[in-house]
């Protein structure tokens, strides 16, 4: 794409006039918002530019492999049919680069805007996102151009084999997600094999006669005791990042020699640079629900409540939200949006309930009698005031006292003098501050929250109270209410945002009430039906069965266990087995692209669940499941065929988690 | 370097990795695709990774207002994502199969690749005019400008005309000299000699003659053994061709000629028995033969319209997705689908302007009678590139399932009219290869495949 000339567009150029003003404004709201994010370039593409966007992974540059014209065929055919419209690509990196097609209507235009704003801002304040790029900067464009250059250099080069590089990036890319991501790229040292100190130097230096080391000591000894301590530290600690592992030790096989030789420098660094791009993409997978979430959260309420799409444009946002909200599955924008509504209501009751709770009179018992709920909402409404906010009423904003935060004094003066410049009919958030509009968009008191405060549950009151001291501070419910604090749902949002991965955040804040109220439930595939069915709607297997989606990817974790398994320089990995099989015909597939990158025999360690006919048979008849056998299995395979072992028992107890269990199918199943 | 090497890139290693044609018709699913995208799965394209066993996994569903019962079947769960920015990683069953791994071709690709698999060379017919362009000056009319005036045609009609009129003069004016005659009897002489001269030119020549010349011969019969007659070729070599009578009739200019671009539109009406004989394995059967069909005729004419009939002893005609799998209970009636079949061509698909192709599958078992007294004189009504009855008898011929046969033994000597058996899905490719023959060819095709 780079390499395309660079033609002067017209429409696109139009485009980008048009959206001047949005995109400006968009960010001034974000900022007004309490959002921080990176600067972010806006780019205005056609749709077959947004396709290779697409295909490249939110970039213009990436190393030549077939896998991207692949996703691009796809994408093309995808928008040939109007589906798959792309709305949003936006990229992590400072400056963020955000693309929009030029045949958008203007809706969705500033729909994307607001949402790509609140990627910028989780990009940047994100922890999972700053172990990459560290301290230093990060310039991820640059980076993957690099990469881009790198290997393509090698395509290129006569010396090398083109089919070689591909044959070796897909290699590497099949174990693209075995790394470590919670740890920063460079930090992955530990797990190395650790050797145990040889006992020979030490002897020496004990100076023992040659009488008595010959006796005591002699080489034969030596020898197994360091071979037996070390074949105990090999099992120490399994390193998950294979890939990290594979660079420092990854051999190839070579066919002249008939052995495993040291990898090429081309190989060494196309896998090094792979890595490091896996790393680099790892968080955004990590965190897919809390990051489109977030987006959807604060373009819904940029769009929406703050009427960034303008009058006429509101039914195309309306409509577009609810497209991208409603499609089916387990959608991230949409469990990500609600997850991060109840994390702003939880905050906002938990606030409010403190605050109620030190009225003289109030305690944990009696809330829910002696509380007027309906008085409390009405009293926590914003002012109208700041409510509502139009040209022919600054004059009520402006009689407010001369102090109150909420208002952002000078815009307001400039609003009054100068109406034109301000706009206030376009952009009324302008003369607010953050408390000035926390209290305008006070979750609490929105019609689809009205009752969260009522379902408080007891235990919560009482746990609040437990830590309370001065509780009887107010004397009446109307100044405890003028006392809540009305930014601590978007301050708790804030901290939430910095520190969580999508698992904490599931864990943290997938309460009961959630999972209740949004009729989620499990669904497991069934021996005597042969198909999946409804399995539990209990929110702890939800929660289990939802973690079991976002941890490590949704993937299995694998690790290497050994290096020399059997002393015969064969590598062990190990499924870390928590009750979900592999996909082992797949896992083959993989073992033999492992091969290529360790250059001798290469083992994987699993537990395969087997069912036995009969049992089969039986549980149908009786509207059971079948219970399976769990095997330990070492399949093996040495460049030319897979063998499968037995697995030693010691070993498969290091490869079963006892303690997980993510099989939610009661008990009595389908009786 | 870029996207465009990777999207080569891709094709590449996709066809390497299809799955093969043949078997990919005769095995392979079909309903992964559509008349405009055929969809060939590739064994491996996409890379593999460490995954969890789809079925062990299970999952997080999402109820559609309501909680449902534990127990109650999901079916196959939607896979999520609001933008369709395929990220696959929320894994939901249902997803494995649908996103990865086709090669896509269009028609024309399908059916380029078909001929060259089965041999096949149909070469479709233009029918409709859908447009005039000029094509070469090679029509003429008698006026236009003067660049573009056919002198070559022009000299010729002339030279020709110059023959046609030129006479021996010399000769004429000896027999003038016969004694006794006059320019009557001359004229009169000379036409019964074929030489062309007229009354006109023989009086006004008569008093050049010399008085002493004019008893110079006895009778005619003297002169011509005296005087050798010279032809126009001879006169024209040795005088040279002075004058050439040009004509305003002659004149012809050059004219670009219009040329008739036709369309090739073809019609391709699809007919199944779905009585209640027709179990699932044959049903199967049909659709694996007709789909391929489709998509070859489809992607070898320019416009393609295909009208589908479900028939037991009535018919009616019925969109492309319900035609495979409808069941019904009745009987066979094979005529009522021809009857309709008929209508429809009749009213919108006339024969002058579109190629028709009528295919019908069944188990060859009909209403006794129906073949012989209506279907067959129905065919023979119905004009078509092709007539097609598509057998399908999983093992072996039913008794009193006839119709294939009686149809065949009534068009034995028409090229136009195939029978194909199909009892299995090996069977399938050949069939096509039957159904879509040049007539001529038919005649020398070994035994037809899967017959039994």
């Amino acid at each position: 794409m780079t390499t395309r000339p660079r033609r002067f567009r017209r429409v696109a150029r139009q485009e980008a006039d048009r959206l001047e003003e949005p995109v400006r404004e968009a960010a001034a709201l974000a900022r007004k918002l309490g959002l921080d994010p990176y600067p972010v370039n806006y780019w205005v593409v056609d749709h077959d530019e947004m396709n290779q966007l697409i295909a490249y992974g939110g970039f213009q540059a990436r190393y030549p492999h077939w896998r991207w014209g692949m996703t691009y065929d796809r994408q093309r055919k995808q928008d040939q049919f109007g589906m798959g419209k792309a709305f949003e690509i936006v990229n992590n990196d400072d400056p963020s680069h955000a693309f929009l097609q030029e045949s958008n209507t203007l809706a969705d235009q500033k729909a994307v805007i607001t949402h790509v704003e609140a990627h910028a801002d989780f990009f940047r304040n994100n922890e999972w996102f700053s172990r990459f790029s560290g301290d230093g900067d990060l310039d991820a464009a640059a980076m993957l151009e690099r990469h881009a250059e790198t290997i393509q250099r090698y395509v290129s080069d006569p010396e090398i084999d083109r089919e070689d590089v591909e044959r070796f990036v897909d290699a590497v890319t099949c174990l693209e997600d075995t790394i470590d991501q919670h740890r920063p790229l460079a930090a992955d040292r530990d797990g190395e094999r650790s050797q145990p100190e040889d006992l020979r130097e030490r002897l020496d230096e004990m100076d023992f006669s040659p009488t008595v080391s010959g006796a005591v000591f002699d080489d034969e000894w030596l020898d197994e005791l360091a071979e037996a301590e070390a074949a105990a530290a090999d099992l120490d600690r399994p390193r998950t990042d294979v890939l990290g592992f594979l660079l420092e030790h990854g051999t190839v096989y070579d066919e002249e020699s008939g052995e495993a030789v040291e990898m090429e420098p081309w190989q060494t660094e196309v896998l090094e640079l792979l890595r490091r791009e896996a790393y680099y993409f790892a968080p955004q997978k990590m965190t897919k629900t809390m990051n489109e979430g977030w987006a959807a959260y604060w373009e819904s309420l940029m769009m929406g409540e703050e009427r960034f799409a303008g009058t006429d444009e509101f039914l195309t946002y309306a409509d577009h939200q609810a497209r991208v909200l409603g499609s089916p599955g387990l959608n991230p924008y949409k469990l990500g949006k609600e997850l991060w509504e109840y994390v702003e209501n939880t905050a906002n009751r938990r606030e409010v309930a403190e605050k109620l709770l030190r009225v003289e009179g109030v305690t944990w018992r009696n809330f829910h009698d002696v509380v007027d709920f309906d008085r409390v909402q009405s009293l926590l409404e914003p002012p109208a005031a700041i409510d509502a906010i139009r040209p022919d009423t600054l004059e009520n904003l402006a009689a407010l006292s001369e102090d109150d935060p909420r208002v952002d004094w000078e815009t307001l003066d400039r609003a009054l003098s100068d109406p034109v410049a301000v706009d206030v009919g376009r952009y009324p958030w302008k003369v607010l501050t953050y408390e000035g509009l926390a209290e305008r968009h006070f979750s609490l008191v929105k019609p689809q929250n009205r009752g969260f405060l009522r379902r408080v549950r007891r235990l919560e009151l009482e746990e609040i109270s437990r830590y309370m001291f001065d509780d009887a501070k107010y004397g009446s419910v109307e100044e405890a209410v003028a006392d809540v604090g009305k930014t601590v749902g978007w301050d708790r949002m804030r901290e939430v945002r910095e520190s969580h991965n999508d698992v904490t955040f599931l864990d943290a804040f997938l309460s009961p009430e959630f999972v209740e109220s949004n009729d989620y439930f499990t669904y497991e595939y069934t021996r005597s039906t042969g198909d999946f069915r409804v399995a539990s709607t209990d929110p702890d297997d939800v929660k289990k069965k939802l973690l079991l989606q976002f941890t490590n990817f949704g993937k299995p974790t694998i690790a290497v266990f050994d290096d020399n398994f059997e002393n015969r320089g064969e590598l062990l990995l190990g499924h870390r087995y928590n009750g979900i099989m592999l996909d082992l015909d797949e896992a083959r597939d993989v073992l033999e692209r492992v091969h290529e990158l360790w250059g001798r025999p290469v083992n994987l360690m699993t537990i395969r669940k087997e069912y036995d006919d009969h049992d089969v048979e039986i549980a149908r008849r009786r509207n059971r499941e079948p219970e399976p056998v769990e095997v330990g299995v070492r399949i093996r395979y040495d460049g030319e065929g897979f063998d499968e072992f037995e697995l030693d028992p010691g070993l498969k107890e290091r490869i079963a988690a006892d303690d997980i269990d993510y099989d939610t199918k009661p008990d009595e199943w389908l009786s | 370097m870029g996207l465009r090497e990777d999207l080569e890139r891709f094709r590449e290693v996709g066809e390497e990795r299809r799955e093969d044609l043949e078997s990919f018709i005769r095995y392979g699913d079909l309903s992964g695709s559509d008349t405009d995208h055929i969809q060939i799965p590739i064994k491996v394209v996409d890379l593999p990774e460490f995954e969890y066993d789809r079925l062990d996994r299970g999952g997080v569903g999402q109820g559609d207002g309501g909680t449902p019962d534990v127990g109650q079947p999901v079916g196959q769960p939607q896979p999520g994502d609001g933008d369709g920015d395929e990220e696959g990683d929320d894994g939901e069953p249902g997803e494995e199969g649908g996103e990865h791994g086709y090669y896509e071709m269009d028609p024309e690709e399908f059916a380029e690749e078909l001929d060259e698999k089965l041999g096949l060379d149909l070469e479709p017919k233009g029918k409709e005019v859908i447009e005039e362009v000029e094509g070469d000056f090679t029509d003429v009319t008698r006026t236009g400008p003067n660049s573009t005036l056919d002198f070559e045609r022009l000299f010729k009609q002339g030279l020709k005309r110059k023959l046609a009129t030129d006479f021996d003069e010399e000769f004429v004016r000896e027999a003038m000299k016969v004694a006794g005659e006059t320019p009557q009897s001359v004229f009169q002489w000379c036409r019964e000699r074929n030489i062309l001269v007229s009354l006109a030119w023989i009086e006004s020549e008569w008093d050049e003659i010399e008085a002493e010349e004019r008893e110079k011969w006895d009778s005619f019969a003297e002169m011509e053994s005296n005087v050798e007659r010279t032809t126009a070729v001879q006169r024209i070599r040795r005088k040279g061709l002075r004058e050439v009578p040009f004509r305003r009739d002659d004149e012809r200019y050059r004219h670009p000629e219009i040329e008739e671009k036709k369309q090739k539109n073809v019609v391709v009406v699809n007919i199944r028995d779905v009585s209640g004989s027709m179990r699932e394995t044959k049903r199967e059967l049909v659709e694996r033969t007709f789909t391929p069909l489709d998509w070859y005729l489809q992607g070898k004419y320019d416009n393609a319209k295909f009208v589908y009939i479900a028939h037991d002893a009535d018919a009616w005609a019925v969109e492309r997705e319900e035609f495979f799998g409808i069941r019904s209970g009745g009987g066979t009636r094979i005529s009522s689908a021809y009857e309709l079949a008929k209508e429809i061509l009749e009213e919108q698909y006339p024969w002058s302007e579109w190629n028709r192709y009528v295919f019908a599958a069944g188990d060859s078992e009909n209403s006794s009678n129906d073949t012989t007294e209506k279907v067959i004189p129905l065919m023979r009504e119905i004009p078509a590139n092709r007539h097609a009855y598509v057998e399908t008898q999983p093992g072996g011929t039913a008794i009193n399932a006839t119709h294939a046969e009686e149809v065949e033994d009534a068009f034995s000597e028409d090229g136009d009219v195939v029978v194909a058996r199909v009892s299995g899905p090996e069977d399938v490719t050949d069939a096509i290869y039957e159904i879509l023959q040049p007539a001529s060819s038919k005649a020398s095709t070994a035994s037809p495949a899967g017959s039994s």
